[in-house]
């Protein structure tokens, strides 16, 4: 049993780390404000090279083969560091291509050359292997070559929309483009059935993990707030008001982080209780990102109010993942059919 | 990672399994004290005759030596048996004995660690006291050397068993000129001796094994004294460095077991509408689901930890994050029993084993109480972990 990042793990982290704190700074979210794209198409092939989206897909296919723990802990990294850009449905849309065989658009959508964006249900509608219609929201999908869309019955792919049938709509959130649409009829390009791969579970250990890397992210940032910020001529957080509420957020971003590594791994080793463990990281999750980031801006105080400071950036953009692949009523209802964990 | 346990560990599992199906009590345990420490201390020397007992003392004392995965199985199938995880001979297992394994000298351990081992003696705490409880250092029950014996004077107070403990481990002031945490002396103390006397206090939920303990010029010798006159702050802290976080399993096991028992409630019994299961209510039926939730993310800490701990021989400060966490969720899927239970939780019978859902409600308040409260937790978070200005 060993639920820690090894050695390698560790320097693969650090590199992406680098990559964001460098060319996608949390600043760009705001720098980017007005433009269609939330990431610039070059940035987003910089991060394609250094394989953010293709850690875990098979070599053959020009991933890196790695274990789906890995690329739990690069989407806690992408999470913490708001980066902005379609990475989930990238990550599944080049696993989509491959497990149908197309070898080619897999390394498209890997390289970046071909851009993945993600469609949700929103309401009554259908997404089968032969067709799917329905009402969408459309989330970073602006100039994509592809929708993906994840049920638990399969995943699939499709391709976009004309300009026309799409509704843009402003987003909570600066750092993602959101968008509506009516998708009459439409048959997928590429559909992987559940019983191939499950890739509905891989998108909730990925989402869980970049809400845990949030949540972590802001639990940081209070606490350097509070050691840092002067009042009263102390810093703020010698005031167990203050410090009370850091621990209860580094808490909340341990559990986080322990349960979404905690799923990754039962996904890979195949435990009973995988569904289980799954629900649970998206719903503990999603609770401790939106919680830490609302009690982030309360303890910068009126800082923690203006749009000038980051805090909130994560407060909306854990809005954004709380909602995607499972809406958080659904995550409890399943939770509650399932078996006790194994 | 992953979460694999090897060939052995599994064979491990599978004994203590086995063992604990065949050996664990049958009866009920009784309520009288009495009847507590006959109970505690034969099933203490079950374990030790099946080879079990000091599943983490080091085999040179007797102990199971066990890795702490193999711990940590432990604590797993012992709570999924339904065994208490803190029982009358919890003090002298998990703090006193580790203490004097880390500290004393080899004749205190040679007569002492057998005893306990094999269920000869009960051992309780004496650390608080009326005006030194979150503040422990400020204790100041007095000790004076005359010749070679310590006169004890004093009181303490939240010890538990002390009215059936044979001995205890007790931190005394014997030197008050520097500051509070110099002075502090940790001396084993025989229950049994003239001048002690031991009063109950009842607790809210109807227990009896919450005592204080008045000492009125209580000889001990100066043998008994572990790690010196003057050092007993540091000699009390060295258990920390002894627990390395699998002695928390047995409580979160327990509490994942209580909930998925309240799912079980909540499906058979009818809800707030009177009509429908409780389930079916929308809000229980979230509150559930999230405290299921939750509970799995308190298992993934406790593993988290217990890696961290396979790492490094010293244990980090964060194992008070876990104690936290599971106090609050504790007392959270207590309260919410309560709610699911409805007016039928009013009915308190007179055996508070038989108590269930309101007796697991009123114990809840002692977990974010006991062994440091919740804000004290807080501040050493805060503080060790987080490095927050003091």
């Amino acid at each position: 049993m060993d639920l820690l990042p090894s050695e390698e793990q560790l320097e693969l982290l650090s590199a992406a780390s680098e990559f964001l704190t460098d060319q996608q700074p949390i600043r760009t979210l705001r720098d980017r404000a007005g433009q269609d794209c939330a990431v610039d198409r070059a940035q987003w092939a910089a991060g394609c090279d250094i394989g953010l989206l293709t850690l875990g897909l098979a070599e053959e296919y020009g991933g890196s083969g790695r274990p789906l723990d890995d690329e739990a802990l690069l989407f806690r990294e992408l999470g913490g560091q708001l980066a902005p850009g379609p990475y989930i449905a990238g990550a599944l849309g080049a696993r989509v291509a491959a497990a149908c065989g197309d070898a080619q658009l897999a390394a498209r959508i890997g390289s970046g050359e071909e851009w993945v964006g993600l469609a949700e249900l929103r309401g009554d509608g259908e997404i089968g292997p032969d067709r799917v219609k329905g009402t969408f929201d459309l989330v970073d999908a602006a100039d994509c070559d592809h929708l993906l869309l994840v049920t638990e019955e399969g995943a699939a792919l499709l391709p976009p929309p004309a300009a026309e049938q799409v509704t843009r709509v402003e987003a909570i959130d600066p750092g993602t483009r959101l968008a509506t649409t009516t998708l009459a009829a439409t048959e997928p390009t590429h559909w992987v059935p559940a019983e191939t791969e499950r890739l509905a579970d891989r998108a909730l250990v990925l989402s869980a993990a970049m809400l845990a890397g949030l949540a972590e992210a802001t639990s940081e940032l209070a606490t350097e707030h509070a050691a840092t910020r002067e009042q009263f001529g102390r810093p703020i957080g010698v005031n167990q008001a203050v410090k009370h509420a850091c621990v209860d957020m580094a808490v909340r971003a341990e559990a986080a982080v322990s349960q979404a590594l905690f799923a990754s791994v039962s996904v890979s080793s195949a435990r009973q209780d995988v569904r289980f463990q799954l629900l649970a990281a998206k719903s503990v999750a999603g609770r401790a990102a939106i919680d830490n980031a609302a009690s982030c801006i309360q303890l910068h105080g009126g800082m923690g109010f203006t749009a000038e400071h980051d805090t909130h950036l994560y407060l909306k953009r854990a809005h954004v993942l709380d909602h995607l692949f499972a809406e958080p009523a659904d995550v409890l209802a399943e939770l509650l059919t399932q078996g006790a964990a194994q | 990672m992953d979460l694999d346990f090897t060939e052995d560990q599994l064979d491990f599992r599978e004994r203590v399994r086995t063992w604990l199906a065949e050996n664990k009590p049958r009866d009920p345990r009784p309520d009288d004290p009495q009847g507590v420490r006959e109970f505690d201390l034969a099933w203490q020397r079950t374990q030790w005759e099946g080879g079990w007992a000091g599943i983490s003392w080091p085999a040179e004392y007797g102990g199971r030596g066990a890795t702490l995965a193999e711990q940590l199985i432990w604590y797993e199938e012992y709570a999924a048996h339904g065994l208490p995880s803190i029982d009358a001979c919890f003090v002298g297992q998990s703090h006193a004995g580790p203490t004097l394994i880390t500290r004393a000298s080899a004749e205190q351990k040679s007569f002492h660690l057998p005893r306990i081992l094999r269920g000869e003696d009960i051992w309780c705490q004496g650390f608080s006291e009326p005006d030194a409880g979150s503040d422990l250092a400020s204790l100041r029950t007095k000790a004076v050397v005359d010749g070679d014996e310590l006169i004890v004077t004093g009181q303490k107070v939240w010890t538990s068993f002390a009215a059936s403990a044979d001995y205890q481990e007790l931190l005394v002031r014997t030197d008050d000129s520097g500051t509070k945490h110099k002075g502090i002396t940790w001396t084993v103390c025989d229950m049994h001796s003239p001048g002690i006397e031991v009063r109950p206090i009842r607790t809210m939920e109807g227990g009896a094994e919450f005592c204080e303990v008045f000492y009125d010029e209580v000889r001990i010798p100066l043998s008994n004294v572990v790690g010196g006159l003057g050092n007993g702050w540091s000699v009390a802290m060295s258990t920390l460095a002894f627990e390395r976080g699998t002695a928390f399993t047995a409580s979160q096991v327990h509490l994942a077991r209580i909930v998925e028992d309240l799912i079980d409630y909540a499906r058979d019994h009818v809800g707030p509408d009177r009509r429908r299961p409780a389930i079916a209510d929308d809000e229980i039926a979230r509150r559930l689901a999230r405290a299921r939730a939750d509970v799995a993310a308190l298992r993934a800490m406790t593993y988290v930890g217990i890696c961290r701990s396979m790492q490094s021989d010293t244990p980090g400060p964060k194992g008070s994050m876990l104690k936290l966490h599971y106090a609050d969720l504790h007392k959270d899927v207590s309260a919410l029993a309560m709610e699911i239970v409805g007016p039928e939780a009013l009915r308190r019978g007179a055996d508070r084993h038989e108590q269930g859902w309101v007796g697991n409600y009123l114990h809840s308040f002692s977990s974010s109480i006991g062994g440091g409260t919740s804000e004290i937790q807080r501040n050493i978070i805060g503080d060790r972990v987080l490095g927050l200005p003091r």
